[in-house]
């Protein structure tokens, strides 16, 4: 019989023992916060239970949000559409096709006061996946226009400075600048939005590639140091800012190796702010984990059993004391979450908080002899690849040279191989098939369309048309004369230019204009008259 | 006998590349020829890609609903300019009715989330066989 192992490759004994495997830990609560952030457990509702959203124009996710804040959601989470994601406006010519499928159509000031209208935005979180800067700029104005301060605000911003243009969601904007931008949203919000979360480091989307849960978090400690130094070289004091980064994290099915993952982040994230970086208020040792359960590790095939690959893994999480916690939904596979999938992922949170009482005890699995020698292997693990990583050579260039697209790549390939011949069993894939017309439960549900919206095409263009040319181009300039200096913050001038009705498609044109690529990234558009 | 030359791409803004990757990796494994294009294609460009590299087969992979959008396009560009190409579509937001919908076009075969390895080689390399055959007839 083969060495068995963990997903990440770590070789695994029969069973586990030896002295207290407790021994000498530092209680939750205290550094190094391996066993968690605070040392007692509310008596529900310990973490944030919210359900990615978001689809068609805002009124409609506006709509769609509200229903899941009936249903006793505690946070939301909003993504973009396709286009949104890739920082252009629903009138790109290679937008038509998806506009509001797979996401909100978002790219104006109205558009977010129209999302975010009538929710009780002081007493909720108000997290994005939407491009860090946008979501943070389109909050803060909605916030203003709709009655409320946003230095009141809590939710957060993903930030992917690194591995955004090589694994899902590229923009067409250079390393330095995408790192620029990061930084002047932690920096902005360490100013005026100190309760927000300027940045939650994502490892979620890019360990979708097929990343083990050890890769997946060293590129993500890569990272995080370079960003935390570049605040730092700004002058910004670390504990002004480090309790406002947040890790969201992914969660795939290997069950005690992904607590093992989360508990070895909480260590070395605290090592990594107490000893390299010196920050002395405890609020920046401890590490805000947010995460979703994987959506790779859900099937087309017999949906409903994602329902269960959902509970298991947000089973694991609870008991590794997240913060907030997503689940993809079980039509993952075909589409962005429909009603009745939104509404099974957040009752299953419900049930696994109300009912089960796992989540009553902080760390339940402490001292579990397997547990904490997989937390040991995995932050060794964790810390010899970043290792590793950084000795290739800077971010910037490992960048450029297309280092990290290959590391994905090459993840891509290998989970596909694994999956293919068998090697990692997936039940209803590659082990215990159904034949087609067995496979039917929850499947009209699962494979539900709606078609792309050609009237907010319309609309955007109609209200680009009747602005003031004058105003826009203004605007506009000041956005590129803040991006030509360095010392300059960006989010003030975008700001103002989404005030001033300009778009995010046009901002993000200019910004990358003066940045030396063109406005378009696929060269279909040209800047708005007046902008140059 | 030469080997099937494959171009795979995603149309639009769709920027799920797993599944491309890794088949495009699967059929050079199989021994093909494959012309990887990735993310951001139109039915201009592919089509474009398809006589340039001289094509037997197009790959499209789909993981949003766009390619609904762009599929008769791409196949009224192919009839054209390229009529001997072969096209495939896979992707797990596939289903039998889409496969029904994508037939009706003038797809060559569509690969679910279902098909194995073996199927999607078996299927690219047999389009592939099949189109050479009917230029060595052209040629003769």
């Amino acid at each position: 019989m083969g060495e068995r192992r963990s997903r990440s490759g770590i070789p695994l004994r029969p069973y586990y023992d030896g002295p207290s495997a407790s021994n000498g830990q530092a209680p939750p609560g205290e550094y190094p916060f391996t066993r968690g952030r605070k040392a007692t457990a509310p008596e529900a509702g310990g973490w944030i239970q919210r359900e990615l959203s978001g689809e068609g124009d805002p009124e409609r996710s506006n709509a769609q949000l509200k229903y899941l804040i009936s249903r006793q959601q505690a946070g939301i989470d909003v993504i973009g559409d396709s286009p949104t994601m890739a920082l252009l406006d629903p009138d790109h010519p290679l937008a038509a096709g998806t506009v509001g499928t797979q996401g909100v159509s978002l790219c104006r000031k109205d558009d977010y006061i129209a999302l975010f209208r009538d929710l009780p935005l002081a007493d909720i979180s108000i997290s994005s996946s939407v491009p860090g800067l946008f979501a943070l700029t389109g909050l803060y104005i909605a916030a203003q226009a709709l009655g409320f301060k946003p230095a009141g605000l809590r939710g957060s911003v993903l930030q992917a400075p690194f591995y955004m243009e090589d694994c899902g969601y590229a923009v067409g904007m250079p390393f330095d600048l995408r790192v620029r931008i990061s930084a002047d949203v932690m920096q902005f919000c360490a100013r005026e939005m100190p309760k927000f979360h300027s940045f939650v480091e994502d490892t979620y989307f890019f360990s979708e590639a097929g990343l083990t849960g050890v890769e997946e978090m060293a590129l993500g400690f890569v990272e995080i140091r370079h960003l935390v130094r570049e605040v730092l070289r700004r002058g910004v004091p670390i504990d002004r800012f480090a309790p406002r980064i947040a890790i969201l994290v992914n969660c795939g099915m290997d069950f005690f190796e992904e607590i093992a993952k989360i508990r070895a982040v909480r260590r070395r994230f605290a090592r990594m702010m107490r000893e390299e970086f010196g920050a002395e208020d405890p609020r920046s040792w401890s590490a805000v984990i947010s995460a979703h359960t994987s959506g790779l590790a859900l099937t087309a095939q017999q949906p409903a059993n994602n329902i269960v690959r959902g509970t298991a893994q947000a089973l694991a999480l609870v008991m590794a004391g997240v913060q907030a916690l997503e689940i993809s939904a079980f039509d993952e596979a075909f589409r962005t979450p429909s009603r009745e999938s939104h509404l099974v992922a957040l009752r299953t949170q419900q049930v696994i908080d109300l009912e089960t009482g796992v989540g009553r005890v902080v760390d339940p699995l402490g001292g579990s002899h397997y547990v904490e020698a997989l937390t040991d292997e995995m932050e060794r693990r964790i810390d010899a690849l970043i290792e590793e990583i950084e000795s290739q050579g800077s971010p910037a260039e490992l960048s450029d040279q297309g280092w990290f697209r290959n590391f994905f790549r090459d993840a891509m390939e290998r989970y596909h191989k694994q999956r293919s011949r068998g090697e990692l069993p997936v039940v209803g894939v590659n082990v215990h098939r159904l034949a087609p017309e067995e496979d039917t439960l929850l499947r009209e549900v699962a494979e539900g369309k709606f078609a792309p919206s050609g009237e907010r095409v319309e609309q955007i263009r109609a209200f680009k048309a009747a602005r003031d040319p004058a105003r826009v181009g203004r605007a506009l300039r000041a956005v590129s004369e803040a991006a030509r200096r360095p010392d300059a913050n960006l989010v003030p001038p975008v700001i103002a230019a989404t005030e001033a009705d300009c778009t995010m498609g046009e901002v993000a044109g200019m910004l990358r204009l003066a940045y030396g690529r063109p406005y378009d990234p696929h060269g279909l558009l040209a800047p708005p008259a007046g902008a140059a | 006998m030469s080997r099937t030359r494959v171009l795979i791409g995603i149309l639009g803004l769709d920027q799920h590349e797993v599944g491309a990757v890794a088949v495009a990796r699967m059929l050079r494994d199989a021994g093909m020829e494959v012309i990887y294009l990735g993310c951001f294609q139109t039915p201009e460009t592919l089509v474009r890609g398809c006589v340039q590299e001289d094509v037997d087969v197009l790959g499209i992979s789909c993981h949003s609903w766009e390619y609904l959008h762009f599929l008769p396009a791409l196949m009224e560009g192919l009839r054209a300019q390229a009529p001997e190409v072969a096209v495939v579509a896979g992707g797990s937001v596939l289903t039998a009715d889409d496969a029904r919908n994508l037939a009706g076009l003038g797809v060559a075969a569509t690969f679910d989330a279902g098909a194995t390895p073996d199927t999607i080689i078996a299927t690219i390399q047999a389009l592939g066989a099949r189109r050479a055959g009917r230029l060595a007839n052209l040629l003769a």
